[in-house]
């Protein structure tokens, strides 16, 4: 318990949610697969769908992160939050396909619950009224498929108190350079309010690293007066083990900072909300229509099944001998049957 | 008992590749713990019978026939316990013994959270704040969070270490058959200080200590518990609720409705539970708010800006008369047992300032530690028989944060934080 380091390997973001590149790979060409398996039977042999591959995939959850971003900028919900939303979305379609559960929904229950991990209430019919024709049952009805697809993992830790503490050190070490120190602030906090959500630094970075990334972004050399040379008159020995590890956390801050570079933020204006991009996205958007789970894209549907199957799995002991015998318990459930049948046509027969 | 799965069309037998899941509290590296948790490309290649799609003839055929990723893991947590025989049943929770269906011997807490008929909203805060907090805290003297599941109708279920002992409060009040002295008092509440420390370390606040959230375990080793009220340190500026904290356990930061706190606010908790282990009876057991108010200023001193700068100025600041400050010699009078050094340690966590108060780090730094008696032991504290242990974790676990044991139905301390507030 002595270091920050095994405080931060305690954590649940490191334990359930950290991943090297190479898993993190496996992982989602893995779920892609068990979708495919899933969704194929309820077609047709000579029918089957052309189905996403998990590069498509991770291409639509990128774009509903960044219409979730939006979505929160509208309510006003404070940035923490906000990224916590975001990482929730993004943890839950590492293991669930978008051809299974639909993004539009979970993008907006991960909002709802965002605010609710993080300690603001907000009402759930005053959230459901900022979306267009969303009730507040539609928002509820993924969340708890989404706390059991995020492992009940509801910590999610950020960037910023990082570089609140970095920016406090920098104020005190460059007295004479106010103005640079806070553009940095400024610019690198910017960055952390986006790259990091846009791309996979929560699975392979910790928050710090994120942080010292987002510097490197915009003044490198207010990183090295953070990272530590060592202290003067250590031994020659101690003094090389010290700029081998200077030189390693160097390198991961580095390989941070160029995932970051990938989405900085100012391509949330001149790339992704260009009506191109919005444009671009439709085949794939059409593509996802075809091939989804239509058993699972209505949440709302999918949560009244489920409550009525463990009721009436309760009630089941006392009336199951009269049904075993005429029948007629499969027929008395048919209505209802019927109805969820129907409320799933809604959203199109399977194409 | 109670353990059908949420689909019934998938056996565990019938499903290999369930076997390596991981537990939701893997030791080994988290680079490879979802990765083969998901071994679904069997790579045996052999097909995937619960993946197949159901015979028509099973049960209400709405749900999708198949088990996904994350409710196959569900279902593979939910297959190592086994749930045994109701604890105790409240407003906020049922709770169970449980064994692990590997080991029988291994037994388990399993707290089931009930879907409560006022909260609307979806999963209770209390639920969320406590799988949230005790998902990230791991210490000897922290209830142990060893696995969650859902089970039918999307019930929250905690497997929590079961803690056979009892917890304090009943030590306290089991004045005719349990005897305890200085030695164990300092070893309790070293465990308990320990306990509060971790939290603070880690930047959570638990806003609910007291004697019966200090739960015992079968080697005597002091746990603290039932993390419904807690929360992560807010940032600058950030309000937070006044409305946390059973009301003899609560400080008069809280009573007069600060909206910024600390820490400090646990360490006073501390110091009250710290008194009622010498009383043997709660310190300062307020009949409602005013009353409490009225009680710290009688046994401690009324808060005044001489004492406490800018206390007049918290919103709800009322006082009922004007208290000295109580000296060290009152407090010797009382409290002598644990010697001077446990009286300054008591009068340093009481501060009325909270500012002034002692922090957790700071008293575990304090002299008395290390003063005569020696804490004893844990296996040497003294402990009732485990029958009663047994039905007090049932009771414990199941009552709603924030309450007095008696009033768990009439007044609603922590209910009201949950709407609107945070």
């Amino acid at each position: 318990m002595a270091t920050e380091d095994e405080r931060y390997r305690q954590s649940s973001q490191f334990r359930l949610w950290s991943f090297s590149p190479t898993s993190l790979r496996e992982l989602r060409v893995k779920t892609n697969d068990l979708a495919k398996q899933q969704i194929s039977p309820r077609f047709a042999a000579d029918a089957q769908p052309e189905f996403l591959t998990p590069a498509e995939e991770t291409m639509l959850v990128q774009f509903f992160t960044t219409e979730l971003i939006r979505a929160a900028q509208f309510c006003e919900l404070p940035t923490e939050i906000r990224s916590t939303a975001a990482v929730f979305f993004r943890r839950f379609y590492i293991t669930n396909s978008v051809m299974t559960y639909p993004p539009t929904e979970l993008l907006k229950t991960s909002l709802f619950f965002g605010c609710k991990a993080e300690g603001y209430y907000i009402r759930l019919a005053k959230l459901a009224e900022m979306f267009p024709n969303t009730t507040s049952e539609q928002i509820l009805a993924g969340e708890f498929l989404l706390c059991q697809g995020i492992r009940f993992a509801f910590d999610v830790r950020h960037p910023f108190r990082a570089l609140e503490g970095a920016i406090l050190e920098l104020r005190k070490r460059l007295p004479e350079e106010e103005g640079r120190v806070a553009k940095a602030h400024a610019m690198a906090r910017d960055i952390l309010k986006f790259s990091p959500l846009l791309t996979d630094a929560y699975f392979h970075y910790t928050p710090s690293q994120i942080m010292m990334a987002a510097l490197l972004m915009v003044d490198k050399e207010l990183v090295d007066l953070l990272i530590p040379v060592a202290p003067p008159g250590d031994d020659g020995q101690h003094e090389a083990s010290h700029a081998e590890m200077r030189e390693k956390i160097f390198k991961t801050i580095e390989s941070c900072r160029s995932m970051l570079e990938k989405e900085p933020p100012q391509r949330m204006k001149d790339h992704w909300e260009t009506p191109e991009l919005v444009k671009s996205m439709k085949p794939l958007r059409k593509k996802l229509q075809k091939c989804r789970d239509t058993d699972r894209a209505d949440l709302v549907a999918l949560q009244r099944a489920r409550r009525e199957q463990a009721t009436t799995k309760v009630k089941k002991p006392t009336p199951q001998s009269d049904g075993a015998v005429f029948g007629d318990a499969v027929e008395a459930r048919d209505p209802k049957r019927r109805k969820l049948e129907a409320a799933n046509d809604l959203f199109g027969p399977a194409l | 008992m109670a353990l059908s799965p949420v689909v019934t069309t998938t056996s565990s037998a019938s499903n290999p590749q369930l076997e390596n899941i991981q537990t939701l509290r893997p030791v080994s590296s988290p680079l490879k713990n979802l990765a083969s948790g998901s071994g679904q490309t069997s790579s045996n290649g052999n097909p995937k019978p619960a993946l197949a799609p159901a015979p028509a003839s099973t049960t209400g055929q709405t749900l999708p026939p198949t088990l996904d990723l994350a409710e196959q893991m569900n279902e593979e947590e939910k297959r190592k316990y086994v749930k045994g025989k109701k604890l105790g049943e409240g407003t906020y929770a049922v709770v169970f013994l449980g064994h692990l269906r590997s080991n029988p011997a291994t037994r388990v807490a399993i707290k089931k959270i009930k879907v409560q008929k006022e909260y609307t909203e979806g999963m209770a805060p209390d639920a969320v704040r406590e799988l949230k907090h005790l998902q990230e805290l791991q210490h000897p003297n922290i209830i142990s969070l060893l696995s969650v599941f859902s089970s039918k109708d999307q019930n929250l279920n905690l497997v929590l270490e079961y803690l056979p002992l009892g917890d304090l409060e009943m030590l306290i009040r089991d004045t005719d058959n349990v005897r305890y002295g200085a030695a164990d008092i300092k070893a309790w509440m070293g465990m308990l200080t320990r306990a509060v420390w971790f939290c603070h370390e880690n930047f959570v606040l638990h806003r609910d200590i007291k004697p019966n959230n200090l739960l015992i375990a079968a080697d005597g080793e002091v746990k603290l518990a039932d993390f419904g009220l807690a929360r992560s340190f807010a940032d600058p500026h950030r309000h937070m609720t006044s409305n946390v904290i059973t009301r003899w356990y609560r400080p008069p930061e809280l009573l007069f409705g600060a909206r910024y706190y600390s820490g400090a606010v646990d360490v006073w908790s501390v110091g009250t539970v710290f008194a009622e282990l010498i009383l043997r009876a709660p310190y300062m057991p307020g009949n409602n708010e005013l009353d409490q108010i009225k009680m710290i200023c009688e046994s401690i001193g009324t808060p005044t800006e001489d004492n406490w700068p800018g206390v007049t100025r918290l919103p709800e600041y009322t006082v009922p008369g004007q208290h000295p400050t109580r000296g060290r010699d009152w407090y010797e009078m009382r409290f002598g047992i644990v010697g001077t050094d446990g009286v300054d340690l008591l009068i340093k966590t009481l501060a009325l300032n909270p500012q002034k108060r002692i922090t957790a780090r700071e008293m575990l730094k304090h002299r008395w530690w290390h003063s005569e008696p020696k804490p004893t032991r844990k296996d040497d504290l003294p402990r009732k028989d485990s029958g009663a242990g047994e039905d007090k974790m049932g009771m414990d676990l199941k009552r709603r944060p924030g309450m007095v044991a008696d009033e768990d139905r009439g007044a609603k301390v922590a209910r009201k934080l949950d709407f609107g507030q945070r």
